[in-house]
């Protein structure tokens, strides 16, 4: 398959995962006053976590406002996701030469995955990049620090959820090659 | 010259990601007032197809739920009838539909107020933002236009902020940006407001400390904002004391169950424009 085509598909189901059934997900244990923060897992950044090594800066850029643009017109929040998206692609490059031992270039037509990079350094390059969008995100959509802890747990929380479903969504789509050997 | 294009080309990176935060930002700002988010609202048309889609799928799961809701409100409307056919409410009725003389009217009944309830059907909705929109599958169209108060059977839902031809987006009561002016049982008005936390509760904030208020109390909308008066908002679930001022603060349990709406009313009042008329003509503020 080649790599556009394969980039285009991961776009769209991720998209569709993401507004069509973590967008709804409303769970049940903050119905008192003083409760839990209502929390909601954001996977797609994972889309600009994927995509290949070689893809230039102001591809990933464009991508990344692309991404945010989208899940901008279904959430209603003009811009923030945008934002956020643009943020993330622009230190990816930057994450990724601190925590590979070879330089960017060598990989040649790959995209980071478990198998080129090991669990440990793709696990700390997503959930790191995760941190980022979730703290900005939710800051600008909050706008006030007047109630931090409520802030930060939600942060916490969301991005909790989110590693797990890109844990996931790891297990799922991770060819093991060396499964029975 | 050649210095500033080496310049550009060096730093090319960093100027792209300023520039598309900065129109982030802009965009960011610019909806802030709700004003304008005609292309990046879920009442686009691609978008709003999608969603429509989508509920035509999730539909299937709350038809249980829905039923029992429309058999309770059924219940509900009943017993109103009943209750209006044994006592006839003057005072309560005349607030609606009290017609004045002939004479003065040109042979036609007019009415303090006029209301014209539309149906309509969520399709999308969310709790978990600090600013919660739905949308709902009426459009200008249906006569769905901006500022119109919408409610659900059980209380109220909000505000249309924006129409295309089909569909159109609600600013819902769980929004920091939007208050509702409220009554108690007794009378006393204020405003009920979110916090931006929690779907299931609203706040009531600077009641005054004589009010006598109970848990379970409901609370009214008034005739001074833009939704019909008496519609309900919330009941309350736990009354604080302020230290600071030894006002009341009230937390209520918002009446319609934002999580699962699925049908709700969009409540026109055809005499808006006239009070709206008479009231900036004393230069008062817009409710």
């Amino acid at each position: 398959m080649s790599i556009y085509v394969r980039n285009i598909l991961r776009f769209c189901l991720i998209m569709a995962l993401q507004v069509l059934i973590l967008n709804k997900i409303t769970l049940r244990w903050w119905s008192q006053p003083q409760g839990f923060p209502v929390f909601i897992p954001y996977v797609y950044p994972l889309f600009l976590l994927l995509l290949p090594f070689e893809t230039p800066v102001w591809l990933l850029l464009m991508l990344g406002f692309v991404t945010g643009i989208t899940m901008d017109s279904f959430a209603n929040t003009a811009g923030i996701h945008a934002f956020v998206c643009v943020l993330i692609a622009y230190l990816r490059t930057n994450v990724l030469n601190a925590l590979l031992p070879k330089n960017l270039s060598e990989y040649t037509n790959q995209s980071p995955n478990v198998k080129n990079m090991g669990w440990m350094p793709f696990l700390v390059y997503s959930s790191f990049l995760i941190l980022i969008h979730h703290s900005v995100y939710f800051s600008i959509e909050l706008w006030s620090f007047a109630n931090i802890g409520y802030l930060l747990l939600k942060i916490l929380a969301s991005s909790a959820t989110s590693i797990l479903f890109v844990l996931a969504y790891l297990l799922l789509f991770t060819r093991q090659v060396n499964a029975r050997g | 010259m050649r210095n500033f294009i080496l310049f550009i080309r060096r730093f090319f990176n960093l100027i792209l990601f300023l520039v598309l935060e900065i129109i982030c930002v802009v965009l960011i700002a610019r909806t802030n007032n709700l004003q304008g988010n005609d292309i990046m609202s879920s009442a686009n048309t691609v978008v709003g197809l999608s969603y429509k889609k989508q509920n035509d799928v999730v539909y299937y799961f709350g038809l249980k739920q829905m039923n029992d809701s429309l058999l309770n409100e059924n219940a509900k409307l009943r017993a109103l009838i009943a209750l209006q056919n044994n006592t006839y409410d003057v005072i309560k009725d005349s607030n609606v539909h009290r017609a004045l003389p002939q004479t003065d009217t040109n042979q036609k009944k007019i009415q303090y107020a006029d209301y014209v309830y539309r149906t309509a059907k969520v399709v999308n909705n969310s709790v978990s933002a600090a600013n919660n929109y739905i949308t709902i599958n009426r459009g200008s169209k249906d006569g769905v236009a901006k500022n119109m108060a919408v409610i659900s059977g059980t209380g109220v839902v909000g505000k249309v902020v924006h129409t295309s031809a089909h569909y159109a987006s609600i600013l819902s009561v769980l929004s920091v940006k939007q208050k509702v002016s409220a009554k108690l049982k007794d009378g006393t008005t204020g405003y009920v407001e979110w916090e931006g936390y929690r779907p299931d509760v609203l706040v009531m904030k600077d009641v005054p400390q004589q009010v006598v208020v109970r848990k379970g109390d409901s609370v009214f909308t008034t005739s001074y904002s833009f939704f019909p008066p008496d519609v309900l908002i919330g009941r309350v679930q736990k009354v604080m004391r302020v230290k600071k001022n030894s006002l009341l603060l009230l937390y209520l349990q918002p009446g319609s169950n934002f999580r699962n709406l699925q049908y709700v009313y969009v409540v026109e009042n055809k005499m808006m424009v006239e009070r709206l008329m008479v009231e900036d003509s004393v230069n008062l503020k817009k409710p």
